[in-house]
C-alpha cells in the first residue's frame, strides 16, 4: 500500500527514523566497548548464519559465475580475445560478484531471519521481559547477533568467490568447450592478493550494515505479526540500498587509480 | 439464575448437516475417530468438548475447509467433498459462520466487511439497498451506528459482534459459531450468549455451536454433542445429555457447572418455564 | 522438500483454474501494478545509479591494465542490459513487494481471513492473488526499463567525471553493445522474473505458520527463494537467449 502522509510528515518520518538509528547505534558503541561481551553467543550465532546462509550463497554465486562466461565469452569471441576469459571472471568474481551477492543473499536469508527473529520477540514481549530480569536486551540479544552477521560474511563471501569461480570454469571448459589449461594458467592475470583483502574487507563492511539495519529493525518491531513482516521487509530493502552506496564509495577508494 | 433447558421433541427434524464416520488425523494424530452425527434443521446444537478434542478440525470440515481421510459430510444433502468447486460455492453462500477472532478484513470498515459478501454475491442489489441491509444486520447484533468505524479499532467483543453480522448478512440456513466465548472476559461472554439466544429467537435457522464454554451452550442448545479424544462421547437434546452417566461427561459436566445447593448430584427432570413453549 | 515444489505446483495449477472460472479483476491487477512500480520506484532508482556508476568504476579498473578504457561504454551497456537491469530490477521487486505479499497473506491466514473468504465461497486465489500476479507482470518490465536507463546514465557520468573517459566515445561504444532485441529479451526476464516472486511469495503466504514467527518466517523464506529462483532463471534464460 502506498503511504498516504503527505510529503513533509513523510520526510519528518524519516527523519525521525534516522535519529531513532544514531540513538541506536550509539547505545550499542557504548555497550561494545564495557564488559560483560557474549562473544560465545556471538560466535554461535556467526556459525549459525554461515550454516543458513551457505545453501543460498551457493545458489547464486554459482550461476552468476556462469553468466559472467557466458557473456564475457560472447565479447571475447568478437576480438578473438578468449584466453583472457578467466582473468575477467576471476577479476569480477573477487572485486564484486562474491562480495556483493554473497552479502545481499546473507541480507536476504540472515538479515531477514535476524529481523524476524528480534521482532518476533519484540512483540511477544520476550525482549521487555529480559529487561525486567535484570539483563541488559541490547546487550544479550543484539550485539552478539551483530558479531554474528558481521563475522559470517566473509567466510561466506569466501565460498560464494570459489563457487563464482567455479561456475566461471564450469560454462567456459565444460559447456563451451575452452581449452582448461588456458584458462587455468589465465586465471589470475589480473588480479592481485590485495584484491582478495579488498573483497574481504568489503564484505566486512556489508556484513556489519545488514547487523545494524536487521537488528535495528527487528528490535523496534512494533503492530503484532504484520509488523514482524514489515520489520523483514525493510530490512532486506535497507540492507541492500545501504550496501549498494557503500559498495560504491568503497570500490572508489579501492579500486579507482589502482595500476 | 435458573437454566431453561429445552424439552426434548418426540421426534428431532430432518438433518441438514450428516457427518457419517469421519476419520481426520495430522500426521501421527488422530483428530477424528469414527464421528457420526445428525445435525438437525432449524434447531441449535453445541459441539462440546475440552481442548484439543477437535471440535474446531470438526467444523472445519462442515464448511469443507477440511477433507476427511475416510467418512462422508452431507449439508443439504449433498456430499460437500465430492461437489465440484463451483457447487460447494453455492453450498457456501446458504451458510455463514463466525470464526473465534472474528476474521474480519483490518483494512476495511465495519461496514465494508459486512457488505463483503453483499458486493461479491448479491447479484444485482444497488449501493442504498446494501447499505439497507447491512445496517439492519448491524441493528441486530447490538452495533447500531457502526458502519463507517475502523475494523482496527475494536474490541475483542465488538469484533464477534461484526463477524456475526457479516456471518447472516446473506440471511443464510445454517450459522456456524467457533468458540464465540474465547478470549472474552465473563461480562462480554454473558452478552454474547444472549445475543446468541437473540439471534435464535429472531431467526429462528440452524445453528452449529462448537464451545469449551458449558454454562453458555447449555442455555442455548437444543441438542449437544459431546466429543471426547476425537469421538462422540454423548449426542442428543440437551435434558439427556446432561442426564447421560458417562463418566466423562459427568466430570466436564460437574466442573463446569455451578450448579447452587445440587452438589453435583443429578440434575432435575427439565421443565418448559410456564408460557414459553419451545 | 519435493512435497513442496508439488504444492507449488499445484498452487500455480489452482491459480489458473480459479481465474479461467472467476475471471480477473482489471481494476485490482493495475491497481497492484501501480502501488508495485511506485513503491519499487525511489529505491530502484537509487540502487541502479549506484550500481552504474560502480560498473564503470569496476569495468575501467578492469580493462585500463589491457588498453582497453575506451571500450568501456561498451561494457557497461552489454552487461548492463543483458544482465544487471533484469537483475536489479528483479531483486529489488522481490525484495519490496514479494516480502509484502507474503507477509499481507501471512498475517490473513493466521487470522483465519483467508478460511473467512472461502467460506463467503469467494475464491482468495481470484480475488486476492491474480491481481497482485498481473500487477507484477505489468509492472517489472516497466522497471526494468527504468533501471536500464538509470544505470547507463549513472556509468555515463561516473566515467565522464570520475574517470576522465570522453563522453562521445563512451556513448558510440555504449550503442555498439546493444541490439534492439536485447532490450525485448531483459523485458522477457522482467516478467519471468515477476511471475516467479509472485507466484513463491503468495505460496509462503499461504502456508504461513501461526504467530509472528511464522510471518517471519514466510516473508524471511519468500525473499530468499524469489531471489534464488531469478538468479538460476536468469542464467538458464541468458543461455537460451545468448548462448550461441
Amino acid at each position: 500500500m502506498v503511504s498516504a502522509l503527505s510529503p513533509s510528515a513523510r520526510v519528518l518520518s524519516l527523519l525521525s527514523g534516522f535519529g531513532r538509528f544514531g540513538t541506536f547505534c550509539g547505545e550499542l558503541g557504548v555497550r561494545a566497548v564495557s564488559r560483560p561481551f557474549y562473544l560465545r553467543e556471538a560466535l554461535a550465532y556467526a556459525g549459525v548464519t554461515a550454516a543458513r546462509c551457505l545453501a543460498p550463497v551457493l545458489a547464486v554465486t554459482l550461476p552468476c559465475g556462469m553468466v559472467i562466461a557466458l557473456q564475457g565469452l560472447q565479447i571475447f569471441d568478437l576480438y578473438g580475445a578468449q584466453r583472457l576469459l578467466s582473468s575477467l571472471v576471476s577479476v569480477a568474481v573477487l572485486r564484486e560478484l562474491s562480495p556483493v551477492m554473497a552479502c545481499v543473499l546473507v541480507a536476504a536469508q540472515g538479515g531477514s531471519s535476524c529481523a524476524a527473529e528480534l521482532g518476533s520477540m519484540r512483540i511477544k514481549e520476550e525482549i521487555d521481559a529480559t529487561e525486567v530480569m535484570g539483563v541488559d536486551a541490547l546487550r544479550f540479544h543484539v550485539l552478539p547477533r551483530l558479531l554474528g552477521l558481521t563475522l559470517a560474511c566473509p567466510i561466506l563471501g569466501t565460498f560464494g568467490a570459489l563457487a563464482g569461480l567455479l561456475g566461471g570454469y564450469l560454462t567456459a571448459v565444460v559447456l563451451k568447450g575452452e581449452a582448461s589449461g588456458v584458462y587455468l594458467a589465465n586465471l589470475w592475470a589480473l588480479t592481485q592478493p590485495a584484491d582478495l583483502w579488498a573483497g574481504i574487507f568489503k564484505t566486512l563492511v556489508f556484513g556489519f550494515s545488514i547487523g545494524l539495519v536487521a537488528t535495528f529493525h527487528g528490535f523496534h518491531a512494533r503492530g503484532g505479526a504484520a509488523g514482524v513482516g514489515r520489520a523483514v521487509n525493510e530490512t532486506v530493502v535497507r540492507s541492500v540500498l545501504v550496501f549498494v552506496v557503500v559498495n560504491y564509495l568503497l570500490t572508489s577508494a579501492l579500486f579507482t587509480d589502482a595500476p | 439464575m435458573p437454566l431453561t433447558i429445552p424439552v426434548p421433541e418426540a421426534e428431532p427434524p430432518a438433518p441438514v448437516i450428516e457427518v457419517e464416520g469421519v476419520w481426520r488425523s495430522f500426521g501421527e494424530n488422530t483428530v477424528l475417530r469414527d464421528i457420526s452425527v445428525d445435525i438437525p434443521a432449524r434447531r441449535t446444537t453445541a459441539i462440546i468438548g475440552p481442548s484439543g478434542t477437535g471440535k474446531s478440525v470438526l467444523l472445519k470440515h462442515i464448511v469443507g475447509l477440511l477433507t476427511p481421510d475416510r467418512g462422508q459430510i452431507r449439508v443439504f444433502g449433498d456430499d460437500l467433498h465430492a461437489l465440484p468447486r463451483k457447487q460447494l460455492y453455492a453450498v457456501r453462500k446458504r451458510m455463514g459462520m463466525l470464526f473465534q477472532a472474528g476474521a474480519l478484513f483490518d483494512s476495511m470498515s465495519v461496514g465494508d466487511n459486512i457488505a463483503f459478501p453483499l458486493i461479491h454475491h448479491g447479484e444485482g442489489m444497488s449501493e442504498a439497498q446494501i447499505r439497507a441491509r447491512v445496517e439492519e444486520k448491524l441493528e441486530l447484533v447490538g452495533m447500531a451506528g457502526f458502519f463507517d468505524r475502523p475494523t482496527a479499532a475494536l474490541s475483542g467483543g465488538q469484533r464477534k459482534r461484526v463477524g456475526l453480522a457479516r456471518a447472516i448478512v446473506m440471511e443464510p440456513e445454517i450459522v456456524l459459531f467457533d468458540e464465540p466465548n474465547s478470549g472474552l472476559d465473563p461480562i462480554t461472554s454473558d452478552a454474547i450468549d444472549q445475543l446468541i439466544r437473540d439471534m435464535k429467537a429472531a431467526l429462528g435457522i440452524t445453528f452449529v455451536v462448537i464451545s469449551h464454554d458449558i454454562v453458555g451452550t447449555v442455555g442455548v442448545a437444543d441438542y449437544i454433542c459431546v466429543l471426547e479424544r476425537g469421538g462422540v462421547a454423548a449426542w442428543g437434546p440437551t435434558a439427556k445429555v446432561l442426564q447421560s452417566d458417562h463418566p466423562m461427561v459427568r466430570a466436564f459436566l460437574s466442573r463446569n457447572l455451578d450448579l447452587d445447593g445440587l452438589d453435583g448430584q443429578h440434575l432435575p427432570l427439565p421443565t418448559a418455564r410456564p408460557g414459553e413453549a419451545d | 522438500m519435493i512435497a513442496a515444489v508439488r504444492d507449488y505446483f499445484g498452487f500455480v495449477a489452482a491459480l489458473v483454474r480459479s481465474v479461467q472460472r472467476e475471471g480477473l479483476s482489471w481494476s485490482a491487477s493495475v491497481k497492484a501494478a501501480w502501488d508495485i512500480g511506485v513503491e519499487s520506484m525511489p529505491i530502484l532508482l537509487v540502487i541502479a545509479g549506484f550500481i552504474g556508476s560502480n560498473l564503470s568504476l569496476q569495468g575501467h579498473a578492469a580493462f585500463a591494465p589491457l588498453g582497453a578504457q575506451r571500450m568501456l561504454g561498451m561494457f557497461v551497456s552489454l552487461a548492463g542490459v543483458r544482465e544487471l537491469a533484469p537483475i536489479i530490477a528483479g531483486s529489488m521487486v522481490a525484495a519490496k513487494a514479494g516480502t509484502q505479499m507474503a507477509s499481507q497473506l501471512g498475517v490473513m491466514r493466521i487470522q483465519e481471513q483467508l478460511d473467512a473468504l472461502e467460506v463467503m465461497a469467494v475464491d482468495p486465489l481470484a480475488h486476492l492473488v491474480a491481481p497482485r500476479l498481473a500487477g507484477i507482470m505489468l509492472a517489472l518490465p516497466a522497471l526494468v526499463i527504468v533501471s536500464t536507463f538509470t544505470m547507463i546514465a549513472a556509468a555515463y557520468f561516473a566515467a565522464v567525471h570520475q574517470l576522465g573517459v570522453g563522453g562521445a566515445t563512451f556513448l558510440r561504444f555504449a550503442a555498439d553493445g546493444v541490439r534492439p532485441i536485447d532490450f525485448a529479451y531483459g523485458e522477457i526476464k522482467g516478467a519471468v522474473f515477476g511471475a516467479v516472486i509472485c507466484t513463491v511469495s503468495c505460496w509462503y503466504g499461504f502456508h504461513c505458520g501461526s504467530g509472528p514467527e511464522g510471518v517471519g518466517r514466510a516473508t524471511n523464506q519468500a525473499v530468499v527463494t524469489s531471489a534464488v529462483l531469478c538468479v538460476v532463471l536468469n542464467y538458464l534464460l541468458s543461455e537460451v537467449m545468448y548462448g550461441g
